[in-house]
């Protein structure tokens, strides 16, 4: 009897320290949670969606010797999230863009399109009385495409993928001119490594996916064998409060030598669209 | 952090002026005669996947036609006059999977079966399948009177569903043998080919092997890999096969006699087909003209190359008077191997 107490004082005692633990994790939960918002409390957010036109020049020897010419579009979102007491900053940017090119003959066509996503870090550097701002850091860069030739028979299609790191570096300069804010911004990004999909030099897409033969499919890439280059120049117009009008040019020139093949994806775009800065305010407990 | 910076700024520096020194692209040639005939002989060349094999059969030797031919091209002459020496020149590949296309012709090279007797007729095809046979997708089909089914599949770009391949087994269940007709068909996808051959496998079964280019260089391949049919899920046959052939049969229709000379119930009867083991890709020149060509070469479960064709395992030829009085020889004897 006395050890049937025990064991339930034993156990009433397990439970109690159990509560406890429950309390501590909670109150630290608590605490972690009220510390994380008032960091978030002045997270600044500028988003800006823009729509370009302009021109595309691709050359994939896998489908043709020669190049292909023509015209595109393109869809672009960045959001660049930053707080004022933190030189780090997040960028996240989506890139997509369709295009129909023909070669020199007018005879042959390709068409193409990509989606494009940037997500890296960037560390800002304030000068003149926070004008000028200066950004260095890196993008990871995942792509998804395919340039697919009208004419052709058992090659009609190139599958592009690839994932990439890219140094990046942007300048961002402020300045007010007939009574109103300017912001121009400039940033260039160029790859250092990754990987991406290839065909082999005279590989079949149906050795690849009806036989599952693969053969160098899946290539590292340095800036060497896959040299990008991607820069975008904007000025954003301060026209009303809470919006401003986006003019841009955005640069993409995708390229690659892998398997004895060359590849280059260039689109340049002239971008129109709207940047919002806002800030996340949390509700103050 | 300042460390990793200045590796940052460093890697960003490097690769910049990589990109300077490193643009990604391709010489064109001039869109005129020579430089469309330079084009030409240079996709061919350093794309065109027999070279070696034909050298050995007959001697060709791609520098040799590019002096053959060179002198026969100059900047004034016309794009019909250009046509006719660029279509000349790639039928010294004597390659069936390479083409020439313009808008106003086709440069070919059909010698394969145009040299040769046809051994196939149309009167007769109506006179074997009659008016109440049955379709299934790209396949003809009924039961002949001495029980033995008939299948007519004149081109396999035209597929047949599994669905479909089950109704016409399912209704031929009973017959003693089966004819598969596939004389004249020039091909189309490997895909249809493979899935009415996985119909007659028992078990995984090596049927060829497969490679491709990995280089400009007429000896740059990969490794040979194995190729290897599955059997069907759905329903099999088992009895004796009989596979029609004649030198028509090309392409995709030459892999699926390759597949199925492969298997232990079938026999081959006709005429040696004609050929067209490589698989082919597509290339363009600077005038717009689209070029067709060999490009991943096949060969059959022995590594022989199966680019000119496979003999028959009974050869048989029709004759004037037996097809005057309706009578199929091809398909007589493969009745009568069936029978017995």
């Amino acid at each position: 009897m006395r050890n049937e107490k025990l064991k339930y004082r034993n156990v009433g005692m397990r439970r109690g320290t159990v509560h406890s633990t429950f309390l501590h994790l909670s109150l630290t939960l608590l605490i972690t949670h009220f510390s994380f918002l008032i960091c978030n409390a002045q997270k600044v957010i500028t988003r800006s969606t823009m729509v370009g036109f302009g021109s595309t020049n691709i050359l994939d020897t896998y489908l043709s010797a020669e190049h292909f010419k023509g015209s595109g579009m393109s869809f672009v979102t960045t959001i660049e999230r930053q707080r004022p007491d933190r030189h780090w900053s997040t960028i996240m940017e989506h890139e997509a863009n369709l295009s129909t090119t023909k070669d020199r003959s007018k005879t042959q066509q390709e068409l193409e399109g990509a989606y494009n996503f940037y997500w890296g870090k960037l560390y800002s550097w304030q000068l003149f009385s926070n004008c000028l701002k200066l950004q260095a850091g890196g993008l990871v860069n995942a792509s998804l495409g395919f340039i697919y030739n009208t004419s052709n028979g058992n090659n009609p299609a190139q599958a592009r993928a690839h994932l990439n790191v890219m140094p990046t570096g942007a300048a961002t300069y402020q300045f007010n001119l007939w009574r109103k804010q300017f912001t121009a911004r400039y940033e260039l990004s160029l790859p250092l490594c990754g990987i991406m999909f290839s065909p082999n030099y005279g590989q079949s897409y149906y050795e690849i996916f009806s036989l599952g033969n693969y053969d160098h499919n899946v290539v590292p890439t340095t800036f060497i064998s896959a040299p990008e280059w991607r820069q975008m120049l904007t000025l954003d117009v301060r026209l009303w409060k809470s919006g401003t009008l986006r003019l841009g040019y955005l640069g993409n020139m995708q390229q690659a030598k892998v398997n004895n093949l060359r590849q280059h994806v260039y689109t340049h775009r002239l971008l129109i669209g709207f940047t919002k800065q806002f800030s996340i305010i949390p509700r103050t407990l | 952090m300042k460390k990793i910076l200045s590796y940052l700024l460093l890697a960003f520096l490097i690769s910049h002026s990589s990109f300077l020194i490193s643009c990604v692209d391709e010489v064109e040639h001039d869109d005129t005669p020579t430089g469309n005939f330079e084009a030409l002989w240079e996709i061919i060349d350093e794309h065109y996947c027999f070279f070696d094999y034909k050298q050995h059969e007959y001697g060709l030797d791609w520098n040799e036609v590019y002096n053959k031919y060179k002198v026969r091209v100059n900047d004034n002459m016309g794009d019909t006059q250009l046509f006719e020496v660029l279509k000349d020149m790639l039928s010294e590949l004597r390659d069936g999977h390479v083409n020439l296309y313009t808008s106003y012709d086709m440069g070919r090279y059909w010698t394969w079966h145009e040299a040769y007797p046809q051994n196939f007729s149309d009167t007769l095809e109506r006179h074997y399948l009659g008016t109440d046979y049955k379709i299934s997708g790209g396949m003809r089909y009924r039961i002949l009177d001495d029980n033995i089914g008939y299948i007519r599949y004149e081109t396999f770009l035209t597929p047949v569903s599994e669905s479909g391949l089950d109704d016409a087994f399912s209704y031929m269940a009973l017959c003693r043998g089966l004819i598969i007709d596939i004389r004249n068909n020039g091909g189309g996808n490997l895909t249809t080919a493979e899935m009415l051959a996985g119909r007659f496998v028992q078990e995984k079964t090596l049927v060829s092997y497969l490679q491709h280019k990995t280089g400009k260089g007429h000896n740059d391949f990969s490794s040979l890999e194995a190729r290897y049919l599955e059997p069907s899920s759905n329903l099999r046959w088992h009895k004796p096969v009989c596979v029609l052939i004649n030198r028509s049969v090309f392409s995709a229709a030459n892999d699926f006699t390759v597949i199925m000379h492969a298997l232990p119930n079938v026999k081959l009867v006709g005429d040696h087909t004609g050929g067209g083991s490589g698989l082919p890709m597509s290339n363009s020149l600077p005038n717009g003209w689209s070029v067709r060509f060999s490009a991943c070469p096949m060969y059959d479960r022995n590594k022989q190359h199966t680019e000119f064709g496979i003999d028959p395992d009974i050869a048989v030829d029709l004759t004037d008077e037996a097809t005057a009085q309706g009578i199929d020889l091809i398909i007589e004897k493969a009745r009568q191997l069936l029978r017995n």
